[in-house]
């Protein structure tokens, strides 16, 4: 009885958990103001994953791309590059960061966009647009090395290195959320506000629930300012919720300006969101305050009306980004449930030493696996073919027919949920998230219970 | 003056022929959007690639076939679930999807093995399936993976299977247009003539260019089942991978989306002279002619009227109904190809609406001029539009409604104005004389929204209605009808199902009895 | 002639409107269909026999007596005209058809060699 983790066996992929590593770089783009993103490949990883985010926010915003043909795959299309910098600037007389992802073709063909950058600095931009602010940031994702998961943390690492300057010391600390919601945004600047704590949130994707207005005149912006990113180089310190989605950029501003990081975990559960508040009260002295006493009391009272009546002993299956799958694997063994399975979507060769990882293979009393490298279909297979039997899966929207083909209650958490409503509204993370998660577990349980007649007369007098 | 040049687009001067304002008294000759052509980098256009083309819009919608991608996942990833083509055999290639999952180590070493051993473990992993597709991707290609030699090394190790390879990669074209082309291509020399098919009908047509969104398919063929035809393989929506090699057996290709596969009817006339008809599922009129043509072609024109008759009389009162309160309102018509012209006249002519804008994202100048030729003088035709220029195009024509993709539509949500999905459609289908009711029902729903009405009241400025507990779509719609048209007892609103499809898969037909002679 | 002219300018918005055979994607294919159809169509105006030997002369048939069909529900005038002046008309119709759809057209694929 333990815990074990093994790569999938097969070399494919069967349905995957996870996009590739543009798509993280893509999303993190979307979080900087005045800033449009140019992904140096064909047009479908664009225009693809523009439609992916924009499912799952039911919002649209911009990210071009350098349009890459036949003709550019041959001879190399940096040519390209220029001229998408070129006519990006000249018709978004706002945009003053243009980020240049790359992909699997334009770093198979060997396109140098460093070059690139450093011949439009000293060429286009100082010829054609002397006297405006416009910053160039190369960033390397390829698409056959890791997933969206790492894009992302590569490009908040390439975002921050490009702009962090070290000024003068500040009282500000920087808080790297990880791939997140706009709800989780709301709920971390909430838990800061009360601890009365000023932070460099990156990034700012609050407003990507944003409202429809009478004059019609609103549209969806990151509100990270270059000069949020230029005072990560000044901040106290640094905090990464997650190590696998912004720990590289915390890991960089400690080692380029000495600024104290901590690195993870992500705030999911009473206990992680403990852990968070301590550490911020460590990093900046400032005390916890009754409020969030009181704050974390209503979410104590919330998960004990569920524990263990309704949550104790129930079998959990979870995949999606790493972070997150670790967090809520570890709220859910506080709820009493037993996560018998996590697949981690990429082949990520830390994940066997992550710390909470090992805690899980050390201390977990029951039989647990991860998977890393998985698809999905390692959940389907072991429910089809295999026996595994689960009272609920939880995770994102990609994975909804395991669920609806074999009658299994399932929460949508993570990126993307575009089969739900609204849940990139709602937070995972802090107190608040944690009543989220578990009442939305429960009355996913509870409408499961009514739909298969299982016991749901157990809910007449609850 | 023909050409349009957008203000958001003077600093790209080469956009100004894309676009065109169809003027009083002029014809094609006089100017015609440019089409087809390499996109300008930077524009934010809307275009996919060549591999989407292929792969997501033509390949998949094949239902008994495992489709996998030879590249990264994130191809597989991205093209996954984001259509609604659907199938009958419980929407096996809706929910399944394979990717190599070539990492660094192959790109270096090259993916040919990998590649090998992925085909036996999704053979072994379904093993109910025994056809495959496989689509090259940007990195495969450019390793140069002989895609074709591993196909054929497996089919030779397993005879029981077949493979198809697609060498399609995203750059290879403008567009996802050069995908449709290319797998077209590459079926018709690969896979046609390898199959015999079983002959049930004196009546056989092969339908090309559907791809069964929300059912399309379906509701035609039931159509075809029920004159007594026999539809041969549908290329390829809810189609089946044996029956389209096939293909070659038919007696007519019947064309609907002429962008994505005329190509195989123009070379399936040419190899094996099967005539090319291009029919119209869209609108009671077209419908109706398009039927009464194939009943022509094989005599049988009276069972063709008999459908069209029936189903006319069924739902020609409930379209009207929508007509009456849909005159007038403008429509920006904007879709990625072939709705440019399917719609851009029937939707003024049986529902009344005005169509101010028609745009392709990835149509040739072909389908451009169909379009124009359609849709009425002074609409606004743009070629591969980009996110300014739609906005500009939205905020002075001032659209009703705007038909659509999904994030454009987002786009327009900001600026107040609804939008159906033109691609996936909001409640299909749109196909058939139910699914133009529906797709009716679906503008009037989107335009006549109390919600939609709120959006344009700023409670900062303007005077509240406090009177108003709620309103209803008709409380809005109706305001201007002639009370002779309100009360009017033979036009009613749509009465079907929310799901107009499974239904379908139910039903039984009356037998034909096929001659002796043919075949 | 200024009431031919107006006649084939009304078949010719029809069938720029209403059909699809004149478009096929390269010129020669145009070039086919548009004889052939209204070929067609011209005898089954005018009520002469219609070769109707081979698939391809029956799909040209269908798309003709599809578009006499609606000629001659549309147009009253149609009725009136002599064989002749419909054989003018329809002569007209056609170089009009041709121009539009092949020699004056812009689209630059219609001399595309390969489809």
């Amino acid at each position: 009885m333990s815990c074990e983790i093994k790569q999938k066996e097969r070399i494919g992929t069967i349905n995957p958990i996870f996009t590739c590593q543009p798509a993280g770089a893509q999303y993190v783009s979307i979080g900087v103001k005045d800033c449009i993103g140019i992904v140096h490949g064909g047009q479908g990883c664009v225009m693809f994953v523009r439609l992916l985010i924009s499912q799952h926010l039911k919002e649209s915003f911009e990210i071009a791309s350098s349009s890459l043909h036949e003709d550019g795959a041959v001879f190399g299309a940096l040519n390209r590059v220029e001229e998408a910098v070129d006519v990006l600037l000249m018709r978004y007389p706002h945009v003053k960061v243009i980020p240049i992802i790359t992909t699997c073709s334009t770093e198979v063909i060997g396109d140098d966009v460093d070059g690139v950058v450093i011949k439009l600095n000293e060429g286009l931009l100082k010829e054609k647009y002397a006297g405006r602010e416009v910053h160039l940031i190369p960033i390397h994702t390829p698409s056959f090395v890791g997933s969206m998961v790492s894009g992302y943390d590569v490009a908040v690492r390439d975002f921050v290195r490009y702009f962090a300057k070290k000024e003068k010391t500040s009282d500000k600390i920087n808080l790297i959320t990880g791939w997140v919601n706009p709800g989780d945004v709301t709920a971390l600047k909430h838990l800061l506000s009360e601890m009365q704590i000023e932070a460099n949130v990156l990034f700012e994707i609050e407003s990507f629930d944003s409202p429809l207005m009478p004059d019609g005149n609103s549209v969806s912006y990151g509100n990270t300012t270059i000069d949020d990113l230029t005072a990560t180089g000044s901040a106290l310190g640094t905090i990464a919720l997650n190590k696998y989605e912004g720990g590289k950029a915390a890991e960089f501003l400690e080692k380029e300006f000495d600024i104290p990081a901590i690195i993870g975990p992500t705030p999911i559960g009473i206990r992680n969101t403990d852990t968070f508040l301590q550490n911020l009260k460590k990093m900046t002295g400032k005390q916890i305050p009754q409020s969030l006493v009181r704050e974390r009391g209503i979410a104590l009272d919330a998960l004990t009306d569920l524990t263990h009546l309704f949550f104790a002993d129930k079998k959990v299956a979870i995949y999606g980004n790493p972070d997150l799958v670790i967090g809520l694997a570890e709220f859910c063994l506080d709820l009493e449930m037993k996560p018998v399975l996590l697949l981690l979507g990429d082949d990520n060769l830390t994940y066997p030493t992550d710390p909470q990882i090992i805690a899980l293979k050390e201390k977990v009393d029951y039989e647990m696996e991860i998977i890393t490298n998985a698809d999905f279909w390692e959940l389907e297979n072991r429910i089809k073919n295999k026996g595994l039997e689960l009272d609920l899966i939880l995770g994102h929207s990609k994975g909804r027919f395991i669920a609806i083909d074999n009658n299994i209650p399932m929460v949508r958490v993570g990126f993307p949920t575009y089969d739900r409503a609204g849940l990139y509204r709602h937070p995972v993370v802090g107190y608040a998230g944690a009543i989220w998660l578990a009442e939305e577990m429960a009355n996913t349980l509870f409408t499961d219970m009514e739909h298969k007649h299982n016991k749901e007369w157990i809910l007449n007098v609850w | 003056m023909p050409y349009h040049e957008f203000e958001c687009s003077k600093c790209i001067p080469e956009r100004k022929r894309h676009a065109v304002i169809k003027g009083p008294g002029e014809d094609l000759t006089h100017a015609l959007p440019l089409g087809y052509l390499n996109t300008i980098p930077g524009s934010i256009s809307e275009r996919g690639c060549a591999y989407c083309g292929a792969k997501h819009v033509i390949g998949t919608p094949m239902k008994d076939v495992i489709h996998l991608s030879h590249g990264p996942t994130g191809c597989t990833y991205d093209t996954w679930q984001t259509k609604r083509y659907i199938s009958d055999n419980d929407n096996f290639q809706l929910k399944y999807t394979f990717a190599s999952d070539v990492k660094e180590k192959h790109i270096v070493f090259g993916a040919e093995k990998v590649l090998k051993q992925n085909i036996i473990e999704a053979f072994k992993a379904f093993p109910v399936i025994k056809r495959m597709t496989i689509y090259q991707t940007c990195a495969t290609a450019l390793i140069g993976d002989d895609v074709d030699a591993i196909a054929d090394e497996v089919m030779e190790e397993m005879p029981e299977v077949d493979i198809f390879v697609c060498n399609s990669p995203g750059f290879a074209g403008p567009s996802q247009s050069g995908g449709h082309h290319k797998i077209n291509i590459a079926w018709i020399k690969k896979k046609v003539g390898t199959v015999e098919p079983k002959i049930t009908s004196d009546y056989v047509i092969n339908y090309v260019g559907e791809y069964n969104i929300q059912g399309d398919q379906e509701v035609m063929l039931d159509y075809f089942k029920r004159m007594g035809v026999q539809v041969l393989s549908t290329f390829t929506g809810n189609g089946s991978y044996d029956e389209l090699r096939a293909m070659h057996r038919a007696h007519l290709n019947v064309l609907e989306c002429a962008r994505s596969a005329e190509y195989i009817c123009n070379e399936l006339k040419v190899k094996y002279g099967i005539p090319r008809l291009d029919i119209e599922g869209f609108g009671f009129e077209p419908l109706s002619s398009s039927l009464r043509k194939i009943g022509l072609f094989f005599g049988i024109e009276e069972r063709a009227q008999a459908i069209i008759d029936e189903e006319t009389a069924r739902w020609k009162p409930e379209l009207d109904w929508y007509k009456e309160r849909l005159k007038g309102k403008k429509v920006c018509l904007w879709p990625g190809g072939s709705k440019l012209w399917h719609w851009a006249h029937v939707i003024h002519e049986e529902m009344g609406v005005e169509v101010v804008s028609v745009y392709t994202k990835f149509g040739h100048q072909g389908d451009m001029e169909k379009g124009i030729a359609r849709c009425e003088e002074g609409a606004l035709a743009v070629d591969d539009p980009n996110e300014l220029e739609g906005l500009e195009a939205m905020m002075t024509l001032k659209p009703d409604v705007i038909f659509t993709g999904k994030r454009p539509g987002e786009v327009a949500k900001k600026i107040r104005v609804p939008y159906l999905n033109a691609h996936a459609y909001h409640n299909g289908p749109y196909k058939g004389y139910e699914g133009w009711v529906r797709f009716a029902r679906d503008i009037y729903n989107a335009i006549y929204s109390p919600i939609h009405q709120l959006a344009h009241l700023d409670i900062s400025k303007d005077e509240i209605p406090v009177d108003k507990g709620f309103q209803t779509a008709k409380m809005i719609s109706d305001v201007k009808l002639s009370g002779e048209i309100v009360t009017s007892k033979t036009l009613r609103q749509y009465t079907g199902k929310y799901d107009s499809v499974s239904d379908l898969r139910k039903k039984t037909y009356p037998e034909f009895k096929k001659s002796e002679r043919s075949e | 002639m200024e009431n031919l002219k107006e006649r084939i300018a009304q078949l010719e918005d029809h069938i720029m409107k209403k059909c699809l055979w004149q478009f096929h994607s390269r010129a020669w294919d145009r070039k086919d269909q548009n004889e052939n159809i209204l070929k067609k169509a011209t005898q089954l105006l005018c009520d002469e026999p219609v070769e109707l030997e081979t698939p391809l002369d029956r799909c040209y048939w269908a798309d003709a007596l599809s578009l006499t069909d609606s000629f001659q529900s549309r147009y009253e005038w149609l009725a009136a005209m002599s064989k002749e002046d419909i054989k003018l008309l329809m002569q007209g119709l056609k170089e009009r058809i041709d121009f539009v759809t092949i020699t004056g057209s812009l689209n630059a694929e219609l001399t595309d060699p390969r489809y």
